[in-house]
C-alpha cells in the first residue's frame, strides 16, 4: 500500500511536470505581452479592448527623448477615440533585431517608428515582407499630403521603393555641427571655430597647449566616431557617400584620403583628451559639459543633451563643419527621422493608419517640433510653429547645403566597416593609402558577392551632384 | 505456474515504472531537444545562405570560401588563443593560492571568500562598464593610484593603446572569474583528508614542499575538471569584452566569439550576415572541441605517467 502510494505519487509528479513543460513551451505569445524596458502592453493586436469594441493598435518606439510629449498626446487620443485605442511601448536596445525577431515571431506590433539612422535597409525589410506600402492610403489623404509633403521627400531606397513609399519622415536630424567651448578656443586665441579641417587641427593643438595638461583641443568617443563630424567634413568637401561613387556603381574611397591624413594629425599633435576615443558617447559628452576639452561633434540631437542631459558649465557654441579647403564642395547628411511603418503583419491596417495620421497630423506634429523634438522636414510645418520656442534646436536649422543621400547598395563586408577602418588610419593604425586600398577591395568584393546571389543591386546616377545628391535619376542595375 | 505469476507482476511492474521514468525524462528531453539539438541543427540549415534575417539567398560554397580568406576572423582566433593562454597562466595559480590561503583558518577568511567570489555573481557586462571607469585615462581610477604611487609618471591609454588593452581585457576576465574557481580548489582541498598533512607535519616537511608533494597531487583530479572548464570558458568569452573594448583598438583585442556576434547582428553600416556567422560558429566550435580534446589527451597521459 504504501509503495503503491509512492508509484501514484512520482506518477502524479511526472505527469504534472511534463504538463507544466508543455503549457510552458506551448503557451502561443500575445502579442500584447510586455517588450523591452517600456510600458506594459496587455491587449492584443486588432483585439477588442476591455473598454469595449475598441480595436488595439500596438505601437513600438526606440525613442525614448520624446516619451512625456508621446504619452500624454497618446492618452489625449485614447480619451477622445471609442473605436481606437493606442497601446505604445518603448524599446531602445537593439531595434532592428527586435523587430525582426518579433515579425518572425508574429509578435510584432501594428505599427513602428522609423528614421533613417536606425540602419534598416528598406529593401530587406521590403523583400522580407515586413513593410506595408502606405501609397494607397496617402493618395486618399489630402490633408496627410499637404502636412507631411510625402511626394516631396520620398528618398529612394529609404523610405520609398519607385512609387511605394513606405514611410514618411514627420521630421529632420540635421547633418553634424561643432559644437565648441569658446572660453578655450578664446584662452588659445580662437575667436570662431576655423573654416578648413587644417585651421581647426591647429586650434585644437593651439588649445591643447594652452590648456597644460587640463584641458585639450578635441574630444572622441568610442562609438561611431568617425561618423559624429569627421564624415560630414568629407561629404561637404566632396568625398564619396560611404565610399559608393553613384556615378559608375562601384565604391571608391579615394577621395577621402586627404581627410585622413588631416585627422590624423589630431592624434600625432596629440590633441585630443586622452582616452576619450575609448570612452561612451555619454562619457565624452559629460566630459565637455564639464569644460575638459574644446571641439565635440554631432547632430541635433545635442541640443537636448547639452540643455538637459549634460547642462554645460558654460554657454556652448554651434558652428557650421569645416571642409578640407573652406569651401562646400558636396552636401552634408541630413537624416529625415520621425517617420511610422506599418507592418504587414497588422491586422487592423485601416485603423494603423489612422494612428499614423494622428502621429503626423498638424496638431501633433506643431507640438512635437515646439518642444525640439526634432527640426521640421516639410516646409508646411516650418511654417507653422515658433521657431523660438525649440530652444537650443534652432541653432541646428538645416543648411542649404544639406540634402538627403540616396542609399548604397546593401552589402556585408569581411572585417570592419568603412567607419570604423578609416577611423582606425586615423588614429594611427594604417596608413591613408593603405586604408583606402584595403576598403575599395573588401566593399567592391562585398559589393560583387552580393549582386551575384540577388540580395541588393547596383545604384547608378548618371547626373549625380554631389552638391545635390537626391536630385539625379536613380537606375537600378543587376549585374 | 508458481514461476509465472511473479514474472507477470514483474513484467507489468516494469511497464509502469518505465512509464513512470519516461514521463519524469520528458521534460528534461524536450528542453534538451528544443535548447540544445534544435539550435545546434538550426545552426547547419544557413550554412550555404547569405541570410539577412528575414531573406535567405542560396550561395553554394561561397560562405567556406570566405572562411579561408577572411583574415579578420583568423587574426580574432590569434587573439583568442593569446587571451586564453594568457588568462589561464594567471587565474590558476592565483586562484589556487588563494584557496589554500582561505583554508588556513585565520580570522576574516570567510569575508575574504565572500569578497573574493563576488566578482562571480555580477554581470560581466557590469563589470566591464564600471573597469571601464577604472581605466579611463583622463581621470580613472587606475591611473590616478599608479600616479600617486609613482608606478607612472604619463596616464596610460588602458583601451586604446593596442600594447596595453589585451592586459586591461585580461585584468578583468581575472578579476571576474578567479573567485570561481578559488570555490572549485577549496572544495578539491577539503577532500584532502587532515591527517596526511598531519603526517607530513610529523615527518618535517616545510609548508612548499607539502604544497607540491602531498596538496598537488591529491588535487590532480579535481584540477583536471577545473582546467578543463578553465579552457572552454576561456574560449568562449566575449561579452566582457565587447563592453570593454568592443574589439578594439584596431581590433587588438577581437576575439572569435565577438567577431562571430558582430556578423551575427551587424551595424548601422554593415548589413548582418547569419550565413556566414553560422559557418564561422561551426568552425570556432570545432577549435573549441579540438583543444579541449587535446588537452584530455595530455591529461590522460599525464595519469599514465603518474
Amino acid at each position: 500500500m504504501k509503495l503503491a502510494s509512492k508509484r501514484t505519487l512520482a506518477k502524479v509528479t511526472a505527469v504534472a511536470m511534463a504538463a507544466g513543460m508543455l503549457a510552458a513551451c506551448g503557451g502561443t505569445g500575445s502579442s500584447g505581452s510586455t517588450a523591452g524596458e517600456g510600458a506594459t502592453n496587455e491587449g492584443a493586436s486588432g483585439e477588442a479592448a476591455a473598454s469595449g469594441d475598441a480595436v488595439v493598435v500596438e505601437v513600438w518606439s526606440n525613442n525614448r527623448h520624446d516619451e512625456t510629449y508621446m504619452t500624454q498626446m497618446i492618452e489625449e487620443f485614447n480619451a477622445s477615440h471609442t473605436d481606437i485605442q493606442i497601446e505604445y511601448t518603448i524599446m531602445t536596445d537593439d531595434w532592428a533585431n527586435s523587430i525582426q525577431m518579433a515579425f518572425q515571431a508574429n509578435t510584432a506590433p501594428d505599427v513602428i517608428t522609423i528614421a533613417a539612422s536606425d540602419g534598416m535597409t528598406l529593401s530587406d525589410y521590403v523583400n522580407g515582407g515586413m513593410f506595408e506600402s502606405l501609397s494607397s492610403y496617402i493618395a486618399e489623404d489630402e490633408e496627410f499630403q499637404t502636412v507631411t509633403e510625402a511626394y516631396d521627400h520620398m528618398y529612394e531606397g529609404l523610405n520609398s521603393i519607385g512609387d511605394d513609399i513606405y514611410w514618411v519622415a514627420n521630421g529632420v536630424r540635421s547633418g553634424t555641427r561643432i559644437e565648441y567651448n569658446p572660453d578655450l578656443l578664446s584662452a588659445a586665441g580662437y575667436d570662431s571655430v576655423p573654416t578648413t579641417l587644417s585651421e581647426l587641427v591647429e586650434a585644437g593643438k593651439a588649445v591643447t597647449e594652452a590648456g597644460g595638461g587640463s584641458t585639450y583641443g578635441f574630444g572622441f568617443t568610442s562609438s561611431g566616431p568617425f561618423g559624429r563630424w569627421l564624415e560630414g567634413v568629407g561629404t561637404m568637401s566632396g568625398c564619396t557617400y560611404r565610399g559608393y561613387d553613384y556615378t559608375t556603381g562601384t565604391y571608391d574611397f579615394s577621395s577621402w584620403k586627404p581627410l585622413i591624413e588631416q585627422a590624423q594629425q589630431i592624434f600625432k599633435d596629440q590633441s585630443q583628451l586622452p582616452g576619450s576615443e575609448t570612452q561612451g558617447v555619454d562619457n565624452s559628452r559629460a566630459l565637455f559639459a564639464q569644460g575638459a576639452f574644446a571641439i565635440w561633434g554631432n547632430a541635433s540631437q545635442e541640443a537636448g543633451v547639452f540643455t538637459d542631459q549634460f547642462p554645460c558649465s558654460f554657454e556652448w557654441g554651434v558652428a557650421e563643419l569645416p571642409t578640407l579647403n573652406g569651401e562646400v564642395t558636396g552636401a552634408l547628411e541630413c537624416t529625415p527621422n520621425f517617420g511610422f511603418t506599418m507592418l504587414t503583419n497588422s491586422d487592423c491596417k485601416d485603423q494603423a493608419w489612422e494612428v499614423i495620421k494622428y502621429f503626423s497630423s498638424e496638431d501633433f506634429m506643431k507640438g512635437y517640433l515646439e518642444g525640439g523634438y526634432t527640426l521640421p522636414l516639410s516646409s508646411y510645418m516650418s511654417g507653422k510653429i515658433d521657431p523660438s520656442k525649440t530652444g537650443r534646436l534652432a541653432d541646428f536649422a538645416l543648411k542649404d547645403y544639406e540634402d538627403v543621400y540616396p542609399t548604397p547598395p546593401a552589402v556585408t563586408v569581411d572585417g570592419d566597416d568603412y567607419g570604423i577602418t578609416i577611423w582606425n588610419a586615423i588614429l594611427g593604425n594604417a596608413t591613408a593609402d593603405e586604408c583606402i586600398e584595403d576598403l575599395n577591395t573588401r566593399y567592391n568584393d562585398a559589393l560583387e558577392r552580393a549582386l551575384q546571389n540577388g540580395s541588393t543591386q547596383r545604384v547608378i546616377i548618371e547626373d549625380y551632384d554631389p552638391a545635390h545628391p537626391s536630385a539625379g535619376t536613380i537606375t537600378y542595375s543587376a549585374e | 505456474m508458481k514461476d509465472s505469476v511473479p514474472a507477470k507482476s514483474t513484467g507489468h511492474i516494469k511497464t509502469r515504472d518505465g512509464l513512470t521514468i519516461g514521463l519524469m525524462m520528458f521534460p528534461a528531453v524536450l528542453m534538451l531537444l528544443v535548447c540544445s539539438v534544435y539550435p545546434f541543427l538550426w545552426v547547419f540549415r544557413y550554412i550555404c545562405y547569405d541570410y539577412n534575417g528575414m531573406t535567405a539567398y542560396f550561395t553554394g560554397a561561397r560562405n567556406f570560401v570566405r572562411l579561408f580568406e577572411d583574415t579578420a576572423f583568423w587574426a580574432s582566433v590569434g587573439h583568442t588563443f593569446e587571451y586564453a593562454a594568457l588568462k589561464l597562466v594567471f587565474i590558476l595559480p592565483l586562484a589556487l593560492v588563494m584557496a589554500v590561503l582561505m583554508q588556513q583558518k585565520i580570522m576574516g577568511s570567510g569575508i575574504f571568500r565572500v569578497i573574493y567570489f563576488m566578482p562571480t555573481i555580477i554581470s560581466s557586462a557590469i563589470a566591464a562598464l564600471v573597469f571601464s571607469f577604472i581605466f579611463a585615462a583622463y581621470n580613472g581610477v587606475l591611473n590616478a593610484v599608479l600616479r600617486a604611487t609613482g608606478i607612472i609618471k604619463q596616464n596610460i591609454n588602458w583601451l586604446g593603446d593596442p600594447s596595453f588593452a589585451m592586459w586591461a581585457v585580461l585584468i578583468l576576465a581575472i578579476w571576474g572569474g578567479f573567485g570561481n574557481y578559488m570555490i572549485y580548489f577549496m572544495s578539491g582541498l577539503s577532500s584532502v583528508p587532515g591527517d596526511v598533512y598531519e603526517s607530513a607535519m610529523i615527518d618535517g616537511s616545510s609548508g612548499l614542499h607539502t604544497f607540491i608533494h602531498i596538496t598537488l597531487p591529491m588535487l590532480s583530479p579535481m584540477l583536471k575538471t577545473i582546467l578543463m572548464l578553465a579552457i572552454t570558458t576561456a574560449f568562449k568569452d566575449y561579452e566582457s569584452i565587447m563592453v570593454l573594448t568592443t574589439g578594439g583598438p584596431n581590433n587588438r583585442t577581437m576575439v572569435m566569439f565577438l567577431y562571430i556576434y558582430r556578423l551575427l547582428f551587424g551595424s548601422n553600416q554593415n548589413n548582418p550576415s547569419i550565413g556566414y556567422a553560422c559557418v564561422l560558429s561551426i568552425v570556432a566550435a570545432v577549435i573549441v572541441g579540438i583543444v579541449t580534446g587535446i588537452y584530455l589527451l595530455l591529461a590522460r597521459k599525464l595519469d599514465d605517467v603518474m
